[in-house]
């Protein structure tokens, strides 16, 4: 079980640095996107370029943040009845809905989304917008993305399965995140 | 074991709600449900296994390819700089103190003032939370009911997802393959006469029980004379500027509904630079040339051309705004704001998108099995024609309401039932403004799922503000009577379609042609209603 943990610390150290990354990106989109609007207005610059690095910003803010928002339970439920639960019910279902449902699908959408990369890196695929940038890489975010948050589900797992064996406490309480 | 077509809609449906009820995040669940169906199929022989393949082109091609969707951050990331900035404060305060003498004057102070704020964010969070702050114990020293209290901030809180520029009708717009000016255009109407309703019950309530709604003794006045107006104009002046910054410029069409909320999310961290104690006395004087070159900048602009003058005027202004946002985050207080702000904004924005990637893979099944063409057949026997169709949709989405938030209705639901409204609707409206009818219809009714007790945003964000005398009880309580006003505004837009369209049919329209150049459609491929196909290129 320790071996475990250690891993499952890895993992959450490893997403928890890429979450960093993903948080920081916020900002600078919105300094991209407040920057190229503004410059458009007064000097007629602009380029697609700049509006493309926009959305690619956010493709990776969403495929590589969702494991640290995992990690912080704020995945949002129906809570109706998992609320009713008692906090080891809760983490059975935490357990198992990892199991079969978070870990199966991210690899098998990891799975479906290769070709999608591997298809666009082969030709060597760039923006159809004249001046865009090289399309290729941001379709890397997709099946990356997945294999991180189907790792960081295996992190949970452990987590989960250890506070049940009663080897740690873990803080798993679910919130509703704000909007 | 065969299971005929015309089972598996049925089957996905009640998967969908029994799966959800589970408790597990909802996004994977969706996802994990689509597949089991997809494979269901594929076993069936209802599509091939390259079907399956649609789904990862379409996460990419609608979902994170989306400019539209680039918004959710900008606005939530607006909206946690704005709750803390001071704005609301001051508006709160000065409008508390014109109002208060009046009967009742402290709830339309927070009606006004959640208006405005409503025009100024898109975000509900945002607005309850400091409203509620601010207002909350100074209607409770002055004897407010509590239960009104209560129910008019969190209402006059919810308004914003009304009010453009709401994050709502973006996601509506988006959805519902609409463009998203026309959708605000359409939402003036019924956000105004919202207002107006929670004004009138305050009216109401002010004649009928008195000893809830008090008058402020005139004493209590902290600012008379010019000192108040002063104060009011400090809050009415910078939001007027905000307002343009962020609805003006888009529908000028300076701005594309992305851009502008990032240009109101800077906006909002000039504001609260401003509004800090420790903002330094170099930088209030270059705010001020910065303020000054604007204005020459606009005047040469608009009376001479857009010549050098014009150029240097504005490089000075965006000089200015740099140097403001740099002075954010030397303030250490501000910068924690900021980090707290956009750390805060990637778990949501990743938590959003990725309930629309869910249910992505869901609904790329449940179209595959002909489910749409299910749900019609469905929707449009039940009785009483078109009304009866807008009447049960709406009592679907008001009870739906109560288990789900805005965000999974608009991406689960929208998708199956926009092709089924367009149809029904444009008989009565035309083909146009069907959906932007029918969008602000829904944005009117899902006001409530921030409403409904005991799982309503709103009330939840009260709860987390509210001093200790306040009773969860009355919190509920005081909740129902502003959800029947919000009902009696989805029942005035079903029974007036004006109310909505007025604006599509007027003299704005070209406003309008000018929008929908600037605003990039997105590329939505079709809703396929008929038999399963291959083909989910973007539409035309």
């Amino acid at each position: 079980m320790r071996e475990l943990l250690v891993i499952s610390r890895g993992i959450d150290w490893l997403n928890a640095r890429i979450g960093a990354v993903c948080n920081f990106l916020v900002l600078v989109a919105v300094l991209v996107s407040a920057g190229n609007a503004m410059s458009r207005y007064a000097f007629s610059l602009s380029s697609n370029a700049w509006l493309e690095a926009q959305w690619y910003m956010f493709a990776i803010m969403v495929m590589f943040g969702a494991s640290y928002t995992l990690q912080r339970n704020e995945h949002v439920r129906v809570e109706i009845f998992y609320l009713m639960l008692s906090e080891r019910k809760q983490l059975w279902v935490d357990l198992f809905g990892t199991l079969l449902f978070l870990i199966p699908i991210c690899l098998l959408l990891a799975r479906l989304s290769w070709p999608l990369f591997y298809e666009s890196y082969q030709i060597g695929e760039w923006s159809g917008n004249a001046g865009g940038l090289v399309r290729w890489p941001i379709k890397f975010v997709l099946p990356a993305g997945f294999v991180l948050l189907a790792l960081q589900g295996v992190s949970e797992v452990i987590k989960r399965a250890a506070a049940l064996a009663g080897y740690v406490k873990i803080d798993a309480k679910y919130e509703r995140p704000v909007q | 074991m065969t299971i005929p077509l015309d089972l598996m809609p049925p089957l996905m449906f009640g998967g969908l709600i029994i799966i959800m009820l589970i408790g597990y995040p909802v996004a994977f669940s969706l996802a994990t449900l689509g597949f089991l169906f997809g494979l269901l199929a594929i076993e069936q022989g209802y599509f091939g296994p390259l079907f399956m393949q649609a789904i990862p082109a379409r996460i990419f091609g609608s979902v994170l390819s989306n400019d539209l969707l680039l918004a959710v951050p900008f606005f939530t990331f607006m909206g946690a700089i704005l709750e803390k900035c001071g704005l609301a404060e001051d508006m709160l305060d000065s409008m508390g103190q014109l109002f208060g003498p009046i009967r009742g004057g402290l709830g339309y102070s927070v009606i006004i003032v959640g208006f405005i704020l409503g025009a100024i964010t898109g975000t509900v969070a945002a607005q309850v939370i400091a409203m509620a702050l601010i207002s909350m114990p100074v209607m409770i020293r002055y004897g407010y009911n509590m239960r009104y209290t209560a129910g008019v901030l969190a209402a006059s809180g919810t308004i914003t997802q009304l009010v453009p520029p709401s994050l709502v009708l973006i996601v509506l717009a988006d959805q519902l393959g609409k463009s998203v000016g026309d959708m605000y255009l359409g939402a003036w109407g019924p956000s105004i006469f919202q207002i107006v309703l929670f004004a009138g019950y305050t009216f109401a309530l002010s004649i009928v029980k008195p000893d809830h709604v008090p008058a402020v003794p005139k004493e209590a006045r902290t600012l008379t004379g010019w000192p108040l107006w002063k104060k009011c104009l400090r809050g009415i002046i910078p939001s007027a500027v905000l307002i343009f910054v962020v609805l003006g410029t888009m529908m000028l069409g300076l701005a594309t509904p992305t851009e502008a909320g990032a240009m109101g999310a800077v906006g909002a961290i000039v504001l609260a630079v401003m509004h800090h104690p420790e903002f330094s006395w170099a930088g209030r004087r270059i705010f001020v040339i910065g303020i000054v070159a604007c204005g020459i900048g606009t005047l040469v602009g608009i009376f001479v051309a857009q010549n050098v003058l014009f150029k240097i005027a504005f490089a000075i202004t965006y000089f200015a705004i740099a140097w403001i946002c740099v002075e954010a985050f030397r303030i250490a207080e501000l910068r924690d704001l900021i980090k707290q702000g956009y750390e805060s904004t990637m778990r949501l924005t990743a938590m959003v998108v990725f309930i629309l990637i869910g249910s992505t893979c869901f609904s790329v099944v449940f179209l595959g099995v002909s489910g749409g063409v299910w749900l019609e057949h469905m929707l449009t026997s039940v009785p009483g024609g078109t009304w009866g169709f807008l009447i049960f949709i709406n009592l679907f989405i008001f009870f739906l309401a109560f288990f789900l938030d805005f965000f999974e209705i608009a991406f689960i639901i929208l998708p199956m039932i926009g092709p089924i409204a367009q149809k029904v609707l444009t008989p009565i409206v035309g083909a146009d403004a069907a959906l932007i009818w029918f969008g602000v219809m829904l944005c009117v009714n899902m006001q409530t799922s921030f409403m409904h007790p005991p799982f309503g945003f709103a009330l939840f964000y009260l709860r987390g503000v509210a001093p200790k005398e306040v009773k969860s009880s009355d919190i509920y309580w005081g909740a129902l009577p502003w959800v029947g006003l919000q009902l009696v505004m989805v029942a005035l837009v079903i029974a007036f379609p004006l109310t909505v369209t007025w604006v599509l049919d007027g003299p704005s329209k070209v406003d309008l042609d000018k929008v929908r150049i600037e605003i990039p459609q997105t590329d939505l491929p079709p809703i396929d209603l008929g038999p399963p196909k291959m083909d989910f290129g973007p539409s035309k």
